[in-house]
């Protein structure tokens, strides 16, 4: 079988390329290249990759120069200046690092495993994938998911919000039932909102000094919005403290934590100050059952996690190549005649 | 005999490879170590239950001693608060999915069969008439059973010393992750002491009532008696502190494990103790 990948991703300097291709939607490369009679396509379009894989057999290859040709002019846009062009055995292996999140911007983010899911499923229904792609990307979901489950490339939180959500859970389980309450409205209060409901935070309290941005924000999430003068009072309910005003010095002080965590019955609080400069007294780390964790602590979390993927990386690139290896020998049985049998192993 | 002994070395060795297991999956948090620690620790628990009938058939072997439970010498009672742990063990945790506690709840487990077996004569004896009452397959079992629910809150508040530890630190390490989370652990620490109280209490009464039953005095201060009590109280002080009071924190977890000590302190204190607890002495 002859494959050929071309890709646009977050390693090239220049994004012009990349937004082009953005913006035209998968669908119509796919009609398009069927109407030009290739045989098998899939394309894979993220925020910050576009990647095109065609397969053919050795007698009928596609060729890089006539697949781009075919995205340019629906890109309208010149391509090939920052196109990675593969060829089989290395295309084959792109795609499944790709899978594994080996090649995302976050190493080992697990968002790409079904985006490509996603890819796979238009061209499927689109009736561009034969035999060889259905083969490969069945192949590629199973190896992105084999990686992740047999190394630790995927584990730990690797965001700012992310890591908040994760020491949440360690001191609350689960985190339907939970309450939290957001002090500020600006856009870093929002991505923390967004990561608590997400996670199944079912009451979300907002309080801003200007009260139309709360009221926007708690109706974002069907949280409520509170009076700034009254967030005291929600020290004494909530669960999580997500603290992210632009106040020039502290707002939530050691007394008033005090006076709220005597009130609360024993049940932990755990406090996140994500503003600069900070927002939340130090000191209230101290009070039993109060956990205040500041911007730097949970970035110094998130550098670990990375650094725990980056090591994690060895391992997971053997996985791939292991796995390219097999595919490959599939292929080449394919040629010949007598298909040799992949096992999900 | 030789086959109670066999199949007690069998759980012990069962049991301290599933603490092995428990420990793996820990670290590694490798599904197959968590497989691989229930179904050790089950093996064990049945090994343990057929070399306690073993023993139960020798027991009763001397006509005197029939219906009677051979929890009179400290091998026999060692012997049976190990198996009341696992099986405690087993309803708690494994029930509430926390297999992961089994590192820090079968250790003792294993040592107190292994103390049984190293440590005490498993030779078996006719009861002495003033033990031969309805009493003696009640009081020690009630607070036996009390003990073995004590030895897993023990279990789970040194996972909850550690996940407190890691969350106070802002320095989590994967282990924190691992762990349940630190209300769980809050909850089902309160939980089983809040439970075992009672039937500690319980078991207390029942000897009061069986002294005065046969001695006409319900309480005679002994070492054991008071040291008892003083577990008691230390638990309650526990459950006050963290319901009542509502104090979070390391603090009340030590308070805990105090008792836990004193409990240790109770049960082991036999061979110092005088009159008619000594029995547990094995001599």
């Amino acid at each position: 079988m002859k494959l050929l990948s071309l890709s646009w991703n977050h390693r090239s300097r220049a994004c012009a390329a990349r937004e082009a291709l953005a913006a035209v939607p998968i669908e119509r490369v796919l009609s398009e290249l069927k109407a030009r009679g290739f045989p098998e396509a899939t394309a894979l379009s993220t925020c910050n990759r576009f990647e095109l894989y065609a397969a053919g057999t050795p007698s009928a290859a596609p060729s890089a120069a006539s697949l781009l040709a075919v995205l340019e002019e629906l890109a309208a846009a010149p391509l090939d200046a920052e196109a990675e062009i593969r060829e089989d055995a290395a295309a084959v292996s792109h795609l499944f690092s790709v899978a594994a999140g080996l090649d995302s911007l976050v190493v080992g983010e697990t968002e790409i495993l079904g985006q490509v899911k996603t890819a796979y499923e238009a061209a499927k229904a689109a009736g561009m994938t034969g035999k060889r792609l259905n083969v490969l990307f069945q192949r590629a979901l199973f190896v992105g998911k084999k990686v992740r489950t047999e190394t630790a490339i995927s584990a730990g939180a690797a965001s700012v919000p992310s890591v908040a959500v994760q020491l949440a859970e360690s001191i609350f389980g689960r985190l339907e039932g939970k309450s939290a309450l957001i002090l500020g409205a600006g856009a870093m209060a929002e991505l923390a909102a967004e990561h608590l409901a997400a996670r199944g935070v079912s009451k979300l309290v907002v309080a801003n000094r200007t009260w139309e941005r709360a009221y926007q924000l708690a109706a974002r999430y069907q949280g409520e919005a509170v009076r700034w003068e009254d967030f005291p009072a929600e020290l004494e309910r909530v669960d999580v403290v997500i603290a992210s005003t632009g106040a020039p010095s502290v707002v939530v002080t050691r007394a008033v934590v005090e006076t709220a965590a005597r009130r609360r019955g024993g049940r932990s609080l755990l406090l996140v100050d994500i503003a600069m400069p900070r927002d939340i007294e130090e000191s209230v780390h101290q009070i039993d059952g109060v956990y205040l964790y500041r911007l730097e602590d949970l970035e110094a979390i998130v550098a670990k996690t990375m650094a725990s993927r980056a090591e994690a990386m060895a391992a997971a690139l053997r996985v791939v190549e292991a796995k390219t290896t097999e595919f490959n020998a599939w292929a080449s049985s394919l040629s010949s005649g007598q298909e040799r049998s992949l096992k999900h192993s | 005999m030789t086959a109670q002994l066999l199949l007690s070395w069998g759980a012990c060795l069962l049991y301290a490879a599933a603490s092995a297991a428990a420990f793996a999956y820990l670290l590694t948090k490798n599904a197959r170590a968590s497989r691989a620690m229930f179904m050790l620790m089950g093996a064990g628990l049945g090994a343990h239950s057929l070399a306690f009938i073993a023993r139960l058939i020798l027991f009763w072997e001397y006509p005197e001693n029939r219906w009677f439970l051979p929890v009179n010498s400290f091998f026999g009672a060692l012997s049976f608060l190990s198996l009341a742990l696992t099986a405690a063990f087993f309803v708690i945790e494994a029930r509430k999915r926390l297999g992961i506690l089994g590192a820090f709840v079968l250790p003792p487990a294993a040592l107190f069969l292994g103390l049984a077996l190293l440590k005490a004569d498993p030779a078996l004896s006719p009861l002495s008439s003033e033990l031969r009452s309805y009493w003696l397959n009640f009081h020690p079992m009630v607070l036996m059973s009390a003990y073995a629910a004590f030895a897993n809150a023990f279990g789970v508040g040194v996972a909850l010393l550690i996940q407190e530890r890691q969350i106070k630190s802002r320095k989590p390490s994967a282990l924190c992750y691992r762990l349940p989370s630190l209300d769980e652990l809050d909850a089902l620490n309160g939980k089983i002491i809040a439970i075992a109280l009672p039937v500690l209490v319980l078991g207390l009464a029942m000897g009061a009532m069986w002294a005065y039953e046969a001695w006409g005095r319900a309480w005679s201060w002994a070492p054991k008696e008071t040291m008892a009590l003083i577990t008691a109280l230390f638990y309650a002080e526990f459950l006050w502190l963290r319901y009542a009071a509502g104090r979070r924190g390391r603090m009340p977890v030590y308070v805990s494990m105090l008792a836990f000590t004193c409990m240790l302190a109770t049960f082991f204190g036999a061979e110092m103790s005088s009159g008619r607890h000594g029995f547990l002495g094995g001599k």
